[in-house]
């Protein structure tokens, strides 16, 4: 079985590769009138958020008001990376395996039908309600738990075993969470900058965070599809679905400083969500002359 | 912690950097507006772009090739830079014979930008093949075809473009049947292109038919000490200036989260927002200074690198993959270009130039090195506006006197910010198939 997942991946990687000085690789087509009427919407419904989020501003119902942060709130604009020389050198290694393997991979995937492509992306997707639910019960959540129970049960069943997206079409849009978010819920900072191998950016909480979902999913194991060697064809799918799902091609700042900037919006990225997580309290306790994420 | 890449790529400074990242480009401001900066209306043109409700028809599908391509004359590259060993360009053809519309990124910018996309989707919908190709400035650029490392020298950078585009164009896909050859460029590219198709016309390898820049600059190096200017008034000097700002834009974005609610979890949602918090001239000042602050960090180690001028990098010990860089970057950041000129520019261009001066280097960089030809050539075209950031009067009136009933001035837009709009588009259309008549306007 194994042979099999690795002479599949070889294919693939063999038809998205061309020759060696020259190559040509068939990217997916563009979509410029569809992607200019949804920035029109979206551009509509960012004026409403904030407009609404001005007014929450402005609240007097002192129940609900959020302590605005001040300059003062703001991390450290330099990341923790204790770990630096060993994640620059997991950056490259995992922008080398991409540009070998994953990018072909995923560049063969893509000639597939989109239906069938959709399809296993919604699979993927239901699976993961399996941990947002569980996190949502662990964060005391009920609502968002609820939710996202609903979203399950209706793409299980109507939707063919998660295969159709259903719930959505239906206004349950995917609200997703994960152990990383309730660990920041807990108070736990995101910690070290850390690159995963063959995942990329993340920080120890995430690493952590990563590691718990997986166990969840793992303990749950639903339908018998993490454990036995069906594993690996499910984990390799999994993975070539999250990457041609993901637009990001490493060096494509062409900057020798990209591992600094990638660090950098990776981890206030993740501080300006921890600050939103605890938007009615006020501002999370942080060192702000220590490097951002300790 | 689903595609926790791309997720990441989209905040804060990127905020400033992205959303106007794709427009800047032109590295240039003029003397001319007031005390350097301009009005408020075109900082905004220039950081947003295009409203997408006047942006001009644009195909439903565009079919896209990405053509990697190692140059016969690449030099050794750098440990440092092993990423850019070949030269990405991006490709859309036509399923029949069709004129080949060949376009150039600005100042530091790679060959798929925001604003490419743009051009390219008219292009594809107006019938041409397009090829879009990174500035000569941009660091994948520098490494994989400059035969310098030394990017910014109009005529060289033209040179190593023009021998990088006949290599692609020989290796375009052989089902691609082409009629003709047009070249375009916006921003410090529109200067590239009429300075490519002015050494066309002495070799005759690609044939390139007609011309038109995009809200090009006039003069390189004269100007572009005021957009260090812009960066000491909007920013401040030196680091301290850069966090101050970064301190601003976080604490404006964190709160904008807090107070929405939900946290956009959308990469578009989220570049929105971080373009949201965005609002006064001093912060488009900053982001426009910021940007292009950012495209010369990495021009100025590359120049310094190839060149061994010892600026920030040790010629002796460059440094290797592992090295944390953060140190240099953030030296660099505090660096004007004038300083880019004087150590590294300067004494490369000296010691391989016989005869030159640092005063003949400044004024070989300006569009006026191919003024007769601009004048008398019918096949050059410009498109800009009355507002430009990176024009001053006399070099829009030089741009107007040169190109006679050949260049359309638009009134509002600043600089790019109006690229992809209805009329900018008809008009570029028309000059690129030679109908545009000045009356038009």
């Amino acid at each position: 079985m194994r042979a099999a997942v690795l002479v599949g991946l070889a294919a693939l990687a063999l038809s998205g590769c061309a020759s060696q000085n020259v190559s040509i690789r068939s990217l997916p087509p563009e979509t410029p009138a569809a992607d200019n009427a949804a920035a029109i919407k979206n551009a509509a419904a960012l004026a409403a958020v904030a407009t609404a989020a001005s007014h929450g501003a402005t609240a007097e119902d002192s129940e609900h008001a959020v302590i605005p942060l001040t300059t003062a709130d703001a991390p450290s604009m330099y990341s923790y990376d204790p770990w630096e020389r060993v994640n620059r050198l997991t950056y490259r290694f995992n922008a080398r395996f991409d540009e070998a393997v994953f990018l072909p991979v995923t560049y063969g995937y893509g000639h597939l039908p989109a239906p069938i492509r959709s399809g296993v992306h919604n699979f993927f997707d239901n699976l993961d309600e399996v941990k947002t639910i569980v996190n949502y019960a662990v964060q005391l959540q009920p609502a968002a738990g609820a939710h996202s129970l609903g979203r399950f049960l209706i793409n299980t069943t109507i939707g063919i075993g998660g295969l159709f997206d259903v719930a959505t079409k239906l206004n349950l849009e995917s609200e997703p969470t994960g152990l990383s978010t309730t660990l920041s819920r807990w108070g736990m900072h995101p910690g070290p900058y850390l690159v995963i191998p063959f995942l990329g950016p993340a920080t120890l909480r995430d690493g952590v965070g990563l590691l718990g979902d997986f166990g969840v999913a793992y303990g749950v194991n639903l339908a018998h599809l993490y454990r036995g060697e069906k594993t690996w064809i499910f984990g390799v799918v999994d993975a070539v679905d999250q990457r041609s799902n993901t637009s990001f091609r490493y060096y494509s700042t062409g900057s020798p400083f990209e591992y600094e900037t990638v660090r950098f919006l990776y981890v206030h990225r993740e501080l300006i969500e921890d600050d939103a997580l605890h938007a009615k309290d006020h501002p999370k306790e942080r060192d702000v002359g220590a490097p951002a994420g300790r | 912690m689903k595609c926790p890449i791309a997720l990441a790529l989209t905040t804060l400074l990127s905020a400033a950097a992205v959303a106007s990242g794709a427009q800047l480009d032109g590295a240039p401001w003029g003397t001319g507006p007031a005390t350097g900066l301009a009005d408020s209306a075109a900082l905004r043109a220039t950081v947003f772009g295009t409203p997408p409700q006047d942006m001009a028809p644009l195909p439903a599908k565009v079919p896209l090739e990405e053509i990697d391509i190692v140059l016969p004359w690449a030099r050794t590259v750098p440990d440092v830079f092993w990423f850019d060993r070949r030269l990405h360009v991006w490709f859309s053809a036509q399923d029949k014979p069709a004129p080949l519309a060949i376009v150039i990124s600005g100042v530091g910018s790679d060959g798929n930008t925001s604003k490419l996309s743009t051009l390219r989707a008219a292009l594809y919908g107006a019938g041409y093949h397009v090829l879009t190709i990174p500035s000569p400035t941009f660091p994948g650029f520098i490494v994989s075809a400059s035969s310098t490392g030394v990017a910014g020298d109009l005529l060289q950078d033209g040179r190593d473009l023009y021998a990088a585009m006949q290599q692609i164009v020989a290796h375009l896909p052989r089902r691609v049947q082409i009629t003709e050859v047009d070249i375009l460029g916006y921003s410090l590219g529109g200067a590239n292109a009429a300075v490519v198709k002015s050494i066309d016309a002495a070799e005759g390898k690609l044939k390139i038919h007609r011309a038109v820049m995009i809200n090009p600059p006039v003069s390189l190096f004269t100007s572009v000490a005021r957009l260090d200017q812009l960066f000491a008034i909007s920013i401040g000097s030196g680091d301290s200036g850069v966090e101050r700002l970064y301190k601003r834009l976080y604490t404006r974005l964190a709160n904008l989260y807090r107070l929405s609610d939900r946290v956009p979890t959308d990469d578009t949602d989220l570049l929105a927002a971080a373009a949201t918090v965005l609002k006064t001239d001093a912060d488009f000042s900053a982001a426009i200074a910021l940007t292009f602050r950012i495209a010369l960090m990495n021009m100025f180690f590359a120049g310094d690198l190839y060149a061994g001028t010892g600026v920030v990098i040790d010629p002796k010990h460059p440094p290797r993959p592992g090295d944390s860089l953060e140190e240099t970057a953030r030296v660099l950041r505090g660096k004007p270009f004038s300083e880019y000129f004087a150590k590294v520019f300067a004494p490369y261009y000296l010691a391989h130039r016989p005869n030159s001066t640092p005063e003949s280097l400044k004024a070989d960089n300006r569009l006026d090195i191919i003024g007769a030809t601009l004048r008398s050539n019918p096949d050059y075209y410009a498109q800009t506006n009355s507002d430009d950031v990176i024009l001053d009067k006399p070099e829009l009136a030089w741009l107007q006197s040169t190109l006679g009933g050949r260049i359309a001035v638009y009134d509002h837009g600043g600089h790019l910010g109006n690229l992809g709009e209805r009329r900018q588009i008809a008009d570029m259309l028309d000059m690129l198939s030679g109908r545009w008549q000045k009356s038009g306007q």
